[in-house]
């Protein structure tokens, strides 16, 4: 179990971090750039002190800044962290990479290899290696090591997208595998809900919502979690839908069907501004009263009126938090 | 000038003397640049060092100074009427006119090339890697063994191989405070008086002799070591 609490001073702003993670349990940290994502990890590995709080990891205190005061030293954390750049030593082949911690035997180290797909390459130097398979002779190197959790800073984000998914089907495989509790970081919601089985959202050093990756998607717990997890417009809502109400529903561009058809969500009509192809489909600029939206629909729309419904959307109350079902129509005549 | 007479110049009584005084007093050189000024550039390479652009410029200045200049210096900091001269000579040492002397004439003469090559060497190394190796369970000592000084060593082994021949040829500060004993470049300057250029010309092949295989070496080194890095 990794249990954190924690506040870090940085220049900008100081970064509040509370957070278990269960053995086998794998948390992604989403949030934009520059947003405190990495310091978190980095705190957790040693590399950045708190101001104050403590982290524990397998019973063991790592920091405490009460009495008694600990901190632990990163080399003795048994921390693994993979970031961006997989940090290969570039004067090592990769078995001696692999075996760097010296802590497992040489059988170990041939069925890892052979997981890993990387059997061929034990004697090749890091130079040799395409991106992916540093990556995968990084995350051995981390495994070998027998680290007692797993820290991911964005560790596939220069990586094309088929990779980047074969490579996180094979983290969560083993991190569950070896039950060690597990944290991404990345600003990629999709990276985000591929990994984790929880997703904490964080802005400005502050965590705004966690939650099952899906129900943070689709009931974000306020508007700026919404603008985060892609939702590109709010609209007025209520049964009058005036402008200015205070109560907004929020337009998630994938969760929008072209038609009204109140039954089965909020019905919006707005005039197509621009309209471009985005993927398989379409993607729309629409001006809706005092509000503007973007929505992806599966074919073009045609120029000029558009009905569309929003699918079972969040709605956000005047003060930005997100409204319990049926309390927009409350709000709405209010 | 014939391989005869190159033979004939240095074999006569005591002429390989000054051979024997530069090779040893350079190995000794090289001895305190690296166990002295080593840990001195990582610590100027990782910002460790309190006053680092004090130190900068220390170093600067006894690199841009003129070697007589820091002959006369060297006087002034362990002449016999300073105190580091009254401890020395309290231990029946001194620092002029020695091989003591001519160690550390040699060791200010080339220091600054050495600390200032293997400050980049290090600097040259991504702390990526030594945090890396951290979180890998090395303590601090392990990772500059294991991985800062293996990527460093191309750097490092340049920078001591130009210190070598900076130290093997150091005059200017010599000359000062150093005169006795007699290494290669004394006795060149010497013979030059004394006899005149034809007679000068044999040593001054030993020092090149003596002076090159060390760079070249390390040159080549410092090329197979990239090389195998990329496999």
């Amino acid at each position: 179990m990794l249990s954190v609490d924690v506040e870090v001073d940085r220049r900008d702003f100081p970064v509040r971090a509370a957070l278990e993670v269960a053995p086998g349990e794998r948390v992604a940290l989403f949030g934009p750039s520059g947003a405190g994502k990495t310091t978190v990890l980095e705190v957790i590995a040693g590399l950045v002190a708190p101001r104050r709080g403590g982290i524990e990891l397998n019973g063991r205190v790592l920091t405490s800044t009460t009495a008694p005061v600990v901190d632990v030293p990163a080399w003795q954390r048994r921390v693994g962290l993979l970031r961006q750049d997989p940090g290969l030593f570039p004067h090592l082949p990769v078995r001696a990479n692999l075996l760097y911690a010296r802590s497992s035997s040489g059988a170990e180290l041939a069925a890892l290899a052979r997981e890993l797909d990387i059997e061929e390459l034990l004697s090749a130097m890091p130079a040799r290696l395409s991106g992916g398979q540093r990556h995968r002779v990084a995350l051995g190197r981390l495994l070998l090591a027998h680290c007692d959790t797993l820290l991911l800073d964005e560790p596939f984000a220069s990586l094309d997208a088929a990779l980047r998914r074969s490579l996180t089907t094979l983290v969560k495989h083993l991190s569950s595998e070896r039950s060690v509790p597990s944290v991404l970081v990345t600003h990629q919601l999709a990276d985000a809900q591929a990994f984790a089985d929880r997703l904490v959202v964080l802005d400005r050093g502050q965590f705004l919502q966690t939650g099952a990756p899906d129900e943070v998607v689709l009931r974000p717990a306020s508007r700026r979690v919404a603008e985060l997890v892609g939702y590109l417009g709010f609209v007025p809502a209520g049964p009058s839908a005036r402008p200015g109400a205070g109560t907004a529903a929020g337009v998630h561009p994938d969760r929008v069907v072209p038609g009204a058809d109140a039954s089965r969500g909020f019905v919006v009509t707005g005039t197509v501004t621009a309209a471009r192809p985005s993927g398989a489909g379409w993607e729309a600029d629409v001006v809706a009263g005092d509000a503007a939206f973007t929505c992806r629909l599966p074919s073009r729309p045609d120029p000029g009126r558009l009905s569309v419904t929003l699918l079972d959307p969040p709605y956000f109350g005047q003060d930005g938090t997100l409204l319990a079902p049926g309390e927009h129509i409350r709000a709405g005549h209010g | 000038m014939s391989p005869g007479d190159i033979w004939s110049a240095l074999t006569g009584a005591g002429d390989l003397q000054p051979l024997l005084t530069s090779v040893l007093s350079g190995l000794c050189t090289l001895g305190v640049l690296v166990l002295a000024c080593t840990p001195l550039s990582w610590m100027l390479a990782r910002d460790r060092l309190p006053f680092p652009r004090v130190w900068e410029a220390g170093l600067l200045c006894a690199l841009l100074l003129p070697p007589l200049v820091i002959g006369l210096l060297l006087v002034f900091m362990v002449g016999p009427y300073t105190w580091v001269g009254g401890i020395l000579n309290w231990m029946h040492q001194s620092a002029t006119n020695t091989f003591l002397a001519l160690v550390i004439a040699e060791v200010y003469e080339s220091a600054p090339y050495y600390v200032l090559g293997a400050q980049a060497a290090f600097a040259g190394v991504d702390t990526q890697y030594e945090q890396q190796a951290g979180l890998l369970g090395d303590r601090p000592g392990r990772v500059f063994r294991r991985v800062t000084l293996p990527l460093a060593a191309p750097g490092l082994a340049m920078s001591l191989a130009v210190a070598w021949a900076r130290a093997i040829g150091a005059f200017g500060a010599v000359v000062i405070i150093a005169y006795h004993p007699f290494g290669i470049p004394m006795q060149i300057f010497v013979t030059l008086q004394e006899t005149g250029l034809y007679s000068a010309l044999p040593y001054a092949l030993f020092l090149l002799v003596i002076a090159l295989p060390l760079p070249l070496a390390a040159y080549i080194w410092s090329a197979r070591a990239e090389r195998r890095r990329r496999g």
